[in-house]
């Protein structure tokens, strides 16, 4: 089934485009990533996709639901943690949690139960009495987080939920949302600006840049689309020969010599390169010290699909 | 639970603290029982209607004016603090609608308004008892007083609040329009005597046409002047509603 769908989706804010033309189907039950570089647009869908505000031209559907005719509707079905903070600066954490749970007009015995599951989950038991207003940035986030876990919803917005977390606290919470989608069958739009975090998370993700999204599949759908230039490192020992001039007839590939003794490779054919290298090395008993291949990652596959984007042409 | 009710229940929660409830009962209280007797060597009695009332009778009776005036500050506070809190954003993104966020308000200050009113009456009472003449006119009188004024007073704190982000900002005009309303009116003193600029100042207050509904009913006093002073209130109080509405409406993320 399908949990979201846009057609033409499109948001002007005077004459300035915020979002050109987006067409989008994503299934139930999976996290989608929504990655792009600042100001390309990704907070503005997620306003548009939780009704916040409307669309100036094209059609978005939400779990099935016209945003346009009942947006009310689908409000009550989703769960939105947005960009900037949102708090209640005179509440404890744990009373942020009950109250959140009471406008979301959830039973009073299962918000206790949720509140005390969700301190524990989120490791704020120790800081359950403190006011929000005392709370570092990355302990309000993770309330914000939880809060939206008070209450039962089909899909969750999550735009940069990770923001002023530290590395085990964002790997809690990415496990945190794993689960939940198993258990629950949630279906998760994710946006961020780390690319790790897409990789480890994501079941698909679409790159957007200046409004338009420019890539959607899942990840290592992308790399073998985009990503079949790989990175060779080879170290070598001292030589008093020019590697320049030894390595300047290899077609197919950028050669780097940074310092001397270090070439790096670029190549869709880098199978093919490396075995010339290594022929001219050997013929020239130039020796090997170390030899790696960096596997592509998805930020590499999304420098290139945005800088490509950039380009004049594009 | 109605949503609008929920959104209530959060807006007294946290906006409803012990600090704030003794403030709205100590103040008043300071007022009425330390200015009150202290003037009574410079102002015997004040005229009012048919009436001669004791200085402290007829300042407590002011209070109450004022306390509704000063609770609904609270409506302002609540408003400018989901926006540069994030979430006013937040709960527009959950189960409720614009017209909930807005009917929620109106129902705070009213029940805080209501609540200062009778919290300030018991208080006050002992004081101005000897003159009370409340009828079963006059009790809805001070009902209606509470609540318009509220509404009033809470749509001029709700305007501000939309229009200012800065903390700073938000303090200095919400303070200084209601330093103006509280000084420039007749809940402290009476208009007869004053100097006619200032005269004219108070009946360009709002809080004088509320003060004067609720010392109306308090005493009994209920003049065509009153009636056309709750007319003004009201309509007065409708067209800041409006306004409000519109403001709130027009709030973008």
């Amino acid at each position: 089934m399908l949990c979201i769908q846009t057609s033409n989706l499109t948001k002007k804010y005077g004459s300035s485009l915020a979002v050109d033309g987006i067409d989008l189907e994503i299934k139930s039950g999976q996290v989608f990533g929504f990655l792009g570089p600042n100001g390309a647009g990704k907070s503005t869908v997620i306003k548009l996709l939780t009704t916040l505000m409307p669309p100036t031209k094209g059609k978005l559907s939400v779990l099935g639901i016209d945003a346009a005719k009942s947006p009310l509707e689908i409000r009550r079905k989703i769960g939105v943690v947005l960009q900037q903070p949102s708090y209640e600066m005179t509440l404890s954490v744990e009373n942020s949690l009950d109250k959140y749970g009471m406008m979301w007009d959830v039973d009073k015995k299962i918000r206790k139960q949720r509140t005390e599951e969700l301190l524990t989950s989120f490791g704020l038991q120790d800081i359950r009495k403190k006011k929000n207003d005392d709370l570092s940035i990355g302990q309000r986030r993770r309330v914000q987080v939880a809060r939206e876990f008070m209450h039962d919803m089909e899909l969750l917005f999550l735009d940069e939920p990770t923001v002023g977390l530290d590395p085990s606290a964002r790997r809690d919470l990415l496990d945190f949302l794993k689960k939940q989608v198993q258990k629950t069958g949630l279906t998760i739009f994710y946006t961020t600006h780390v690319l790790s975090e897409a990789e480890y998370l994501c079941d698909n993700v679409a790159i957007i840049n200046k409004g338009k999204i420019l890539a959607v599949d899942s990840p290592n759908e992308l790399k073998n689309r985009f990503g079949r230039e790989k990175t060779i490192k080879i170290n070598l020992s001292n030589t008093s020969l020019s590697l320049n001039e030894l390595l300047s007839d290899i077609p197919d590939c950028k050669i780097e010599l940074e310092p001397e003794t270090t070439i790096t490779i670029n190549s869709s054919n880098s199978e093919i390169v490396l075995m010339n290298i290594l022929k001219i090395l050997n013929q020239n008993n130039i020796t090997i010290n170390d030899l790696s291949a960096i596997p592509t990652n998805l930020e590499e596959i999304f420098l290139k699909v945005v800088s490509d984007s950039n380009e004049p042409d594009n | 639970m109605n949503p609008i009710i929920r959104l209530v229940y959060r807006n007294l929660t946290i906006s409803i603290n012990p600090g704030f409830i003794i403030w709205q009962i100590l103040f008043p209280l300071i007022y009425i029982f330390v200015a009150g007797y202290a003037y009574t060597s410079l102002i015997e009695n004040v005229p009012f209607g048919t009436k001669d009332l004791s200085y402290p009778a007829f300042l407590a009776s002011g209070m109450i004016g004022f306390n509704i005036m000063n609770s609904t500050l609270i409506s302002g506070i609540i408003i400018w603090n989901d926006r540069r809190h994030g979430m006013f954003e937040q709960i527009m993104s959950g189960p409720y609608t614009r017209s909930d966020y807005i009917l929620s308000n109106i129902v705070t200050i009213g029940i805080i308004g209501l609540v200062s009113a009778g919290l300030i009456t018991a208080v006050g009472y002992p004081v101005f008892f000897e003159s009370v003449d409340f009828s079963i006119v006059t009790i809805p009188l001070l009902i209606f007083a509470s609540v318009v004024g509220a509404i009033l007073f809470g749509s001029i704190a709700s305007i501000i609040s939309t229009r200012l982000r800065s903390s700073e900002g938000f303090n200095v005009i919400i303070n200084t329009v209601f330093l103006f309303f509280a000084f420039a009116s007749t809940a402290f003193y009476p208009a007869q005597g004053a100097p006619q600029p200032l005269a004219t100042a108070f009946y360009i207050n709002p809080l004088s046409y509320l003060v004067d509904i609720v010392r109306a009913g308090i005493f009994g006093q209920i003049t065509d002047f009153v009636i056309m002073e709750m007319i003004f209130l009201i309509v007065l109080a409708s067209i800041l509603f409006v306004i409000a509405t519109k403001l709130l409406t027009k709030l973008d993320f």
